[in-house]
């Protein structure tokens, strides 16, 4: 995982895990700039309110995200910082299984099972459009594998999980890694102007949130940036998106290796189990523990606020270890390939949407 | 991030993954056990 964090860096097969100590510096640097874009919206929101200003209520977590980019497009962060900042998947993932808190089963099976439904449309269609552009654009199959698993189900881990299934190449995958890093950064910005210019209520856009913007950290962001109540959608939504990685890299691996461009599929059941992010089972976990009214109602709020500080250093990871020039690096191809992609998404994500609004009534 | 296996005496890894729903979970019995006594926001 650390190495999907930091933009663009060049995706290496074996590196070797940081200690703790080295852990400690970014995971501050996480820490100060997110609890600085928590302090800007509390300080701008009684500034305004005593000089009587009308001033937009800005949240805390886009505060978090801006400082973040400032400071990885301004200034260069020292390498002391980055271990550490790499770790804001790591507290995504934590706050996703806290906020497992927040969803009672019944919650979880209608709005877990409506987004399941609409994920498995959502990957298939995804697929075979990521794959139609691939070829337009004469993009190698193993890049346009790689981007089309990426924009289908759950961006960098989804990439990083299929670059070894398929045996593709550091180059291709940095490529894929690069374009959906950056369409996330954009996505984040346009989704909650659409979503507002449209009226979309909370529901609604939180599964539009989940099901069209691929990396997961850009996907909780885009939701929360809505709504407190459309983040919490948006993370459901993804979840389930993530759940379905197993199988797509399998079939994948399965295709490469026919074809003798990749090594075989031993156990298939290990290989699924293998690559199942193991989170979704702790998120449902804490579903179920509080379905069973293991804590009290003031414990519900807690494990809650515990989910928010873990998103608080999330979203400065968002904002830090994205670097727009590095990322400009990476050559306009797979890049045109992946924004046309993920336009149509979008497009094709929101119909589907609004036809399950339309028919349940969300 | 390797933890030894007693058993075997092999060497196996957790996955961030695993780590983070580890914390998440000691996170949430410390709640249970009120061993704080509020997370504010």
């Amino acid at each position: 995982m650390a190495t999907s964090s930091i933009a663009v860096e060049r995706v290496e097969s074996k590196s070797a895990p940081p200690n703790f100590m080295q852990l400690v510096p970014g995971v501050l640097l996480l820490a100060a700039v997110g609890y600085a874009g928590k302090f800007l919206e509390k300080f701008l929101n009684t500034y305004a309110k005593a000089h009587h200003w009308t001033f937009p209520n800005i949240e805390y977590v886009l505060w978090a995200i801006i400082i973040g980019l400032v400071i990885s497009n301004l200034l260069t962060v020292p390498k002391i910082f980055q271990p550490g900042i790499a770790t804001y998947e790591f507290w995504l993932k934590v706050g996703i299984v806290l906020l497992g808190s927040r969803f009672v089963l019944a919650d979880m099976l209608k709005l877990g099972g409506l987004s399941l439904a609409l994920v498995v449309v959502e990957i298939s269609l995804s697929l075979l459009l990521m794959h139609a552009l691939g070829r337009a654009f004469n993009l190698t199959p193993k890049l346009t594998s790689l981007l089309a698993v990426g924009s289908s189900i759950c961006g960098v881990s989804a990439i990083i999980a299929a670059k070894g299934a398929i045996d593709a190449d550091d180059e291709d995958s940095t490529f894929a890694i690069a374009a959906i890093l950056a369409l996330g950064a954009l996505a984040l910005f346009t989704f909650p102007l659409i979503g507002h210019a449209l009226h979309m209520n909370d529901t609604s856009f939180g599964l539009w949130a989940g099901l069209g913007v691929d990396n997961t950290a850009e996907a909780t962001a885009t939701g929360a940036l809505y709504s407190d109540a459309a983040g919490k959608v948006a993370v459901l939504a993804k979840t389930a998106r993530n759940a379905m990685i197993g199988f797509v890299v399998l079939g994948y691996a399965i295709y490469w290796a026919k074809r003798g461009q990749a090594q075989g599929v031993g156990n298939k059941a290990a290989f699924l189990w293998n690559k199942f992010p193991k989170f979704v089972l702790g998120f449902l976990l804490m579903s179920l523990l509080v379905s069973f009214h293991t804590f009290d109602k003031g414990q519900v709020t807690s494990l809650g606020n515990l989910s928010r500080w873990a998103f608080l250093l999330t979203f400065a990871g968002v904002g830090l270890r994205t670097n727009f020039r590095q990322m400009s690096k990476q050559g306009l191809r797979p890049f045109v390939v992946g924004a046309l992609g993920e336009v149509l998404i979008a497009i094709l994500t929101f119909g589907l949407v609004l036809g399950a609004n339309r028919i349940w009534g969300l | 991030m390797a933890t030894e296996n007693p058993a075997s005496g092999k060497r196996f890894k957790l996955s961030l993954d695993t780590w983070a729903v580890i914390l998440a979970l000691a996170l949430a019995f410390a709640v249970r056990m009120n061993l704080f006594t509020k997370i504010p926001w």
